[in-house]
């Protein structure tokens, strides 16, 4: 019923949401192919970064696993291409990472904080790790191939996980499940204390999170065509999503949406217009952005607004 | 496909096999405490930085970088040893690093609401610095592998073979390792600065800046990794991109010894290099495998570390 | 809250409508490569060393001599490359591709550093139709993929090619015993996955076999447990910074085998300047090419030495050079800037390069001096059964002492 609400309460929102949905679904259609490429990358980032959002904005578990979901669905991606159908694929892919993170949830229990923060990182470590030793040792190869498949196949496809994955997050947000999980960020023990079974819950979203990374992973991979574990466990994926939330800002739910969004077009064109000093103003953005916008960059639109109404 | 350690026609005496496991030991210890010296440093740096200052300084590695690049200029352009160079390096970032918490860190704190706001804005600051810092490398020095040669003779312990410069390396890291834990327990800064990273609060109120005290921890943090890049660069080849990696094993070695104890750094980081060391020892492509796994067991048996509250 | 929402969906329309009218046409004046490398990153040193100096000096060349003669237009157009830093990272090396080719609308391209870059960028070539020349890609699975990927052309000598010719020579010079270490990357893998049947169908004893992880910061433990085991040859296929390491450590221990090979570094003049010509005497390495090859050969280290104040190796960088020198020549024959064509001419024409008169067999490069180079007096020699320019030094002089 609260979906049923927000419709009929803030119609031109919803509009102009179902306006762009529209606008991004024909742009193959009307715009030229390397844009379309370039959004299939930009839609993967915010992917990563909502979905990172929805377990680890509420609860300030910050995970740095990131890599190991989105990595567990290259590698579906590799050993399953040649025997399932492409959207299987994807689903398998999700799948995998859900498994996965549930695992990883359910084992993390007692760690909070910085101990959690690199937990999670060494566990994507000790994956990326140990499928080199094995792909080494047992497989005697290192590298895997995934077919190619058409840009425009893998934008509608990263499309459909993205709107998924923006679909769920606000669910979760708005539900009492989201709810839960604020209150096990603000006062676990309390939270606990209350009723909630905080181990359900945030070993359950954890999954929920990780699968739309793993789902992106494997059809990222079919752009990729050749992976090995460093290629497909690459940390810096685990580090993205949480700078990005932070960028963009967390307070409002499409704070991380933009935040990737901007940061990851916002390094595409400087990477491109100035291929030596890029990192050089990109360090810069990001600090000055930093020191004028401590809650990121729609952090401080709410801000400004509370202080005008009142 | 793999074949294993064919033992051929010699089978040591009685004799031979026991001064074969005493050197066998000699060199693993030496080798892991080489590398836990290192460990050591770079750990006992970010300790500071996190510890006390409660920043994540993802660019600390960077600094490192600094230093070794650094040593190198000054060796192969003005012939300065690097030992003369780790004089020259650490007091030169331990400036830059206070400077940098002076103006940008402190800024960012003295805005935050909370200590969680300000985890999180000094993270995006410091991963910032780790940009700039890097490109800033990447110009000045261009992206090749660079390195030199220095104290290249084999030195003899005991019948352990090693090469000079990484003995070197070894007393200085465990010199200035032993220095500063002195320092911490001995001086009023030091007891100061231990003060300040188990309680920011009763130490103010027990008449510690507390700003100039986080400012200086930071520039030693910086300090630490001064003193670590040149005598990575005396032991290894060093490229630009070198940063990252050891940022990570110091973080790793952080949480090992335990938030908030600058001795368990220590502690830590020797362990970790010795483990590394028996490891490498029997598999070397188990190595770092290993040390994710050690890692990981620990904090589940004990999630604070071994000596974190 | 509507306006600021209005606000934001606005802007972010806006930013969607900008970049999506962005035209780059322009008259043809030029003929434009596009170049999407490691400027940063893990793969950047190589790239500097093998590939992007030898490829800008290329450009300047070209226009120095007024550009490359194009029949179709009827004069001389310069070369520009448009340069982007793939960060080390294959998901940015396939996008800049593809941007490259399809925003840039680049008429060819100079491809990445690496093996695994190649491979990601191969399907790419056939399917934007771009003929690439790949210096820098080395792998045992390019034998059978070569066929799926015919715009993709390898200039880079393959593990069959320095696996059988460092066999023969183990073979030619004595080799009784041997130990075969890499690194646990596809280099090291194939490599040593090539070379270890080869020795032991000839009869040679592999005492040990093992790998380490690339990187490693300490092979001394592997190497003390290779040292009493009397080896007369030692073969590590690893990158550097490892084997650098490998014979700094090997000088201290002592390990002195009397044939040592190591693939790729050795060729490095950082190398030998590294331990001194004297203490890298006798090592062997994957290669070959040096200034004695040819005239041309000597002329162009001499005016890429004066140009970039550092040398060339004596693999890869010359022959990153030719791959330009056989892209002009193509452009030449072919008339036309027209992909498809050029592709033709490159598959089927033979080409006098700085590196030697190369030809395309099923679009793997032959003609190169040798496989196997050696260190002899401060020169890496080819030494190599069928070309060689020196006898191989057997056994490798013991390290100078301290």
């Amino acid at each position: 019923m609260e979906g049923f609400n927000v419709i009929t309460k803030r119609p031109f929102t919803v509009g102009a949401v179902l306006l762009i949905l529209i606008l991004l679904a024909i742009m193959p259609f009307y715009a030229k192919p390397y844009p379309v490429i370039s959004l299939t990358n930009i839609l993967m980032y915010i992917i990563l970064t909502v979905s990172w959002v929805i377990f680890s904005g509420p609860t300030h578990y910050i995970s740095l696993a990131s890599a190991a979901f989105f990595g567990v669905g290259i590698y579906t991606s590799a050993l399953l291409g040649k025997i399932l159908p492409l959207p299987l694929i994807v689903v398998a892919g999700g799948f995998a990472s859900f498994i996965l993170a549930l695992f990883i949830g359910l084992l993390t229990l007692r760690l909070r904080g910085m101990y959690f923060i690199i937990f999670t990182f060494s566990i994507s470590e000790l994956i990326r790790h140990f499928l080199l030793w094995w792909e080494t040792n047992v497989e005697g190869t290192v590298g895997r191939w995934v077919v190619m498949v058409s840009h425009n196949t893998v934008y509608y496809i990263i499309l459909i996980i993205f709107v998924m994955t923006m679909l769920i997050a606000y669910l979760m947000r708005q539900s009492r499940f989201g709810l839960a999980l604020r209150c096990i960020g603000e006062q676990e023990e309390a939270a606990i204390h209350i009723g909630i079974n905080a181990t359900i819950v945030k070993s359950l979203t954890f999954a929920i999170s990780a699968t739309f990374m793993g789902a992106s992973g494997a059809i990222m991979a079919t752009r990729w065509t050749y992976i090995d574990p460093r290629i497909a466990f690459d940390p810096h994926l685990s580090f993205m999503p949480v700078l990005m939330a932070i960028f963009g800002g967390t307070v409002h739910f499409y704070g991380p949406l933009f935040g990737a969004a901007i940061f990851a077009y916002l390094e595409e064109i400087l990477t491109t217009k100035f291929p030596y000093y890029y990192m050089l103003f990109f360090g810069a953005i990001l600090i000055v952005v930093i020191l004028f916008l401590p809650h990121g960059l729609f952090g401080l639109i709410q801000k400004r607004w509370k202080g005008g109404s009142e | 496909m793999k074949s294993t350690f064919l033992d051929s026609q010699q089978t040591p005496s009685f004799k031979k096999k026991r001064i074969f496991v005493f050197e066998a030991i000699l060199n693993i210890v030496i080798a892991g405490l080489i590398m836990g010296g290192i460990y050591a440093l770079i750990a006992v740096g970010l300790s500071l930085q996190y510890g006390v200052g409660r920043v994540l300084n993802i660019s600390h590695g960077e600094f490192i970088m600094l230093g070794a690049f650094a040593t190198w200029s000054l060796y192969t352009l003005l012939g300065v040893s690097p030992l003369l160079s780790l004089i020259i390096c650490g007091p030169f970032l331990f400036l830059l690093g206070f400077l940098i918490h002076r103006t940008l860190f402190q800024y960012l704190r003295d805005k935050s609401e909370s200590m969680g706001a300000f985890a999180d804005s000094s993270l995006l600051a410091s991963f910032g610095l780790l940009f700039i810092i890097q490109n800033i490398a990447l110009l000045i020095w261009k992206a090749d592998l660079r390195g030199y040669s220095y104290l290249n003779t084999p030195v003899s312990i005991f019948g352990a073979i090693f090469t000079a410069n990484r003995i070197v390396a070894l007393l200085f890291a465990v010199t200035i390792s032993l220095a500063f834990y002195l320092f911490l327990t001995h001086t009023r800064m030091g007891k100061a600065i231990r003060a300040s990273a188990e309680d920011p609060m009763t130490a103010q109120v027990m008449g510690v800046n507390i700003h100039r005290m986080l400012a200086i921890c930071f520039g030693l943090g910086a300090l630490m990794a001064g003193f670590a890049g040149p005598l990575i660069s005396m032991m290894y080849e060093i490229q630009p991109t070198m940063g990252i990696e050891y940022t990570i094993i110091a973080i790793i070695v952080v949480v090992l010894g335990g938030l908030g104890s600058i001795t368990g750094s220590l502690i830590g980081g020797f362990s970790l290099g010795l483990v590394g060391s028996i490891v490498t020892y029997f598999n070397p492509g188990l190595s770092l495998i290993a040390y994710y796994v050690i890692f990981i067991l620990l904090l589940l048996i004990r999630p604070t570390g071994i000596l974190g509250k | 809250m509507k306006h600021q929402k209005l606000l934001i969906y606005l802007t972010l329309s806006l930013i969607l409508i900008i970049f999506l009218m962005a035209d780059h046409s322009q008259a043809k004046d030029k003929i434009r490569i596009g170049n999407p490398i490691a400027l940063s990153g893990i793969n950047a040193p190589g790239a500097m060393m093998t590939q992007i100096r030898s490829y800008d000096m290329w450009v300047e060349d070209v226009n120095a001599r007024g550009g490359i003669y194009v029949k179709d237009l009827g004069k001389k157009l310069p070369v520009e490359i448009i340069r982007y830093d793939d960060k080390s990272d294959i998901g940015t090396t396939v996008k800049l591709f593809e941007k490259l080719v399809l925003d840039e609308k680049v008429d060819f391209i100079f491809p990445p550093w690496g093996t695994a870059s190649h491979f990601a960028i191969a399907p790419l070539t056939t399917k934007y139709k771009t003929p690439v020349l790949g210096p820098t890609c080395s792998s045992l699975k390019l034998k059978e993929m070569a066929h799926t990927i015919p715009y993709m052309f390898i200039t880079l000598n393959q593990p069959w090619d320095h696996g059988g010719v460092i066999v023969d020579l183990c073979l030619e010079v004595g080799v009784k015993k041997a130990a075969v270490i890499h690194h646990t990357d596809l280099h090291g893998i194939e490599m040593a996955t090539s070379i270890v049947p080869m020795l032991v169908g000839k009869g040679v004893d592999v005492l040990l076999y093992k790998s380490f992880p690339a990187g490693v910061k300490d092979l001394s433990p592997l190497l003390k447990e290779i040292k009493p085991l009397g080896v007369d040859a030692l073969i590590a296929s690893a990158y550097p910074p490892e084997n650098f390491l490998m014979v700094e450590q090997m000088m201290t221990i002592g390990l002195n085998p009397k044939l040592f090979f190591s693939s790729v570094g050795i060729a490095y003049p950082s190398f030998r300047d590294k331990f001194g010509a004297t203490a890298v005497e006798g090592i062997l390495g994957t290669g070959c090419w040096n200034p004695k090859v040819s005239p041309a050969a000597k002329e162009w280290f001499d005016r890429y030495t004066k140009r970039w104040k550092v040398e060339p190796d004596r693999w890869g960088t010359a022959q990153s050079y030719a791959t330009g020198q056989i892209l002009e020549k193509a452009i030449e024959i072919a008339g036309t800037l027209e992909p498809t064509k050029v592709r033709d001419v490159i598959a089927r024409e033979t080409f006098d390069t700085i590196l030697g008169r190369i030809k395309f067999e099923n679009q793997f490069a032959k003609g190169w001096p040798g496989h196997v180079g050696q260190w002899q007096k401060g020169e890496f020699m080819v030494v190599d059964k069928a070309t060689r320019q020196a006898a191989p030094v057997y056994p490798k002089p013991e390290w100078p002492k301290k």
